[in-house]
């Protein structure tokens, strides 16, 4: 399936509407359907998508292999982050109330944040997933 | 009337599936069936209006789930080995289970009626006071975000461990990959 | 008065696409081929989908439902004749032709 013209022609024309739907569904997901969860599997299946049409190491040149490491430690960095820093601001762990001069603007920066930590690590951990299945060459002793 | 028809039709294509995975020789055809045990899974939740899950099903149930098993089939032989024993006493220990289990959901307050005890503590405020105070329309990532924080850290540290094993368990330099298989 | 037609418009709309779907299946279990097979399945994707979200456009009126669901048959406009060149693509990889009369 590698090469192909058409699967080609069809990936590069879906990607982008792909990664920008997940954006939508990231950010969106305070007023609809979504938050980090759903957005980080569809990130990740937008680049799963890449690596089966344009081959492996060529997703490996465009998303390494330290990128998805520091995305998968940083999204819980981010969302611990948040709670270490309401209680640097005076109120219990993971109280949003304090981040903004209101709480219910302070509760919506929060969550903001919150959700953003679970999408990138969800993503990261996905592709990781991938990464190291789909890099593994088929060994001689699994042919029977 | 139409929504019982519709949620009977879905859950019979689901035990159908279901049944054919289990009695299906060839896995890829298992892999196959998988992705529509998923989807179907997603259609159902969307049914029973819960969108946000039924979203998250539909990408890894029928999406990245189904290519990671794949790749491993990929690995190994895709013909699945024959049983060394005969499975009847598992299938009468599965069946008593699930008569147990059946029996035990008659004593649970009937489906979705709003009178049963899980909606009376804190579900009322959190569905009247959710959107003025945290300022999000959605109920559900408010609950997820705000409301249940904890527990949605300790989900994202779930998956991250995960994360983390797999990378233990699977990474190798590709140059000591070589000099493993000369040895 | 035209809220009537538009209706009746839609039923039918939706009915069609519903026989055209069953009409698909059947293809798909009744046909000889791989790829007779793919060819009948690939009317679930055009005819079916295509009334189906054309009788829920006209439900939804002049609102932003249409516009997600023209989107919705953008996708499917793009991505089923891209399943269906995948599949037969595959199968001529591996060696499957189609099933041609004997010539005696």
């Amino acid at each position: 399936m590698r090469g192909d013209l058409v699967l080609r022609v069809i990936a590069k024309l879906l990607i982008p509407f792909i990664l920008v739907f997940a954006l939508y569904v990231q950010f969106h997901g305070d007023f609809g359907p979504g938050g980090g969860f759903q957005a980080g599997v569809i990130v990740a299946a937008a680049i799963i998508f890449h690596a089966l049409i344009y081959g492996l190491p060529m997703t490996r040149r465009v998303v390494p292999e330290w990128v998805v490491e520091i995305m998968l430690a940083s999204g819980i960095l981010i969302f611990a982050g948040v709670g270490v820093a309401t209680m640097l601001l005076g109120a219990n762990f993971l109280d949003y109330s304090v981040l903004a001069h209101e709480p219910a603007h302070g509760q919506h920066r929060g969550i903001f944040l919150v959700e953003l930590g679970v999408g990138i690590t969800v993503t990261g951990v996905m592709l990781m997933i991938f990464y190291m299945f789909a890099g593994r060459s088929r060994s001689p002793h699994s042919e029977k | 009337m139409s929504t019982t028809l519709i949620n009977t039709a879905l859950l019979l294509m689901m035990a159908v599936a279901a049944v054919a995975i289990a009695r299906t020789r060839n896995l890829f055809s298992v892999v196959i069936l998988g992705s529509l045990y998923s989807f179907l899974m997603a259609t159902i939740l969307l049914v029973l209006d819960a969108v946000d899950v039924s979203m998250t099903e539909a990408a890894v149930g029928a999406g990245i789930s189904t290519v990671l098993l794949l790749a491993t089939l990929y690995l190994t032989q895709s013909e699945e080995a024959k049983p060394h024993h005969n499975p009847l006493i598992p299938l009468a220990v599965a069946l008593v289970t699930v008569g147990l289990l059946a029996y035990g959901t008659l004593g649970l307050p009937e489906f979705g009626s709003p009178d049963s005890v899980i909606h009376k503590h804190v579900a009322p405020r959190y569905l009247k006071e959710g959107p003025t105070e945290t300022g999000v329309p959605n109920i559900v990532t408010a609950v997820l975000a705000s409301y249940r924080g904890f527990d949605t850290l300790g989900e994202v540290g779930v998956i991250f461990t995960a994360g983390i094993g797999v990378i233990v368990l699977l990474r190798r330099r590709w140059r000591s990959d070589v000099d493993e298989k000369d040895t | 008065m035209t809220h009537e037609i538009i209706n009746l418009a839609s039923w039918l709309s939706i009915s069609a696409g519903s026989i055209f779907c069953l009409i698909g299946a059947l293809g798909l279990l009744r046909m000889p081929d791989f790829f007779t097979r793919m060819h009948a399945a690939s009317v679930i994707d055009t005819l079916g989908a295509g009334l189906l979200l054309f009788g829920m456009m006209l439900q939804a009126g002049f609102t932003l439902v249409s516009v997600k669901l023209v989107f919705v048959g953008l996708l499917l406009f793009f991505t089923s004749p891209t399943a269906t060149h995948a599949l037969a693509r595959a199968a001529r990889a591996r060696g499957l032709g189609p099933k041609l009369p004997d010539r005696k």
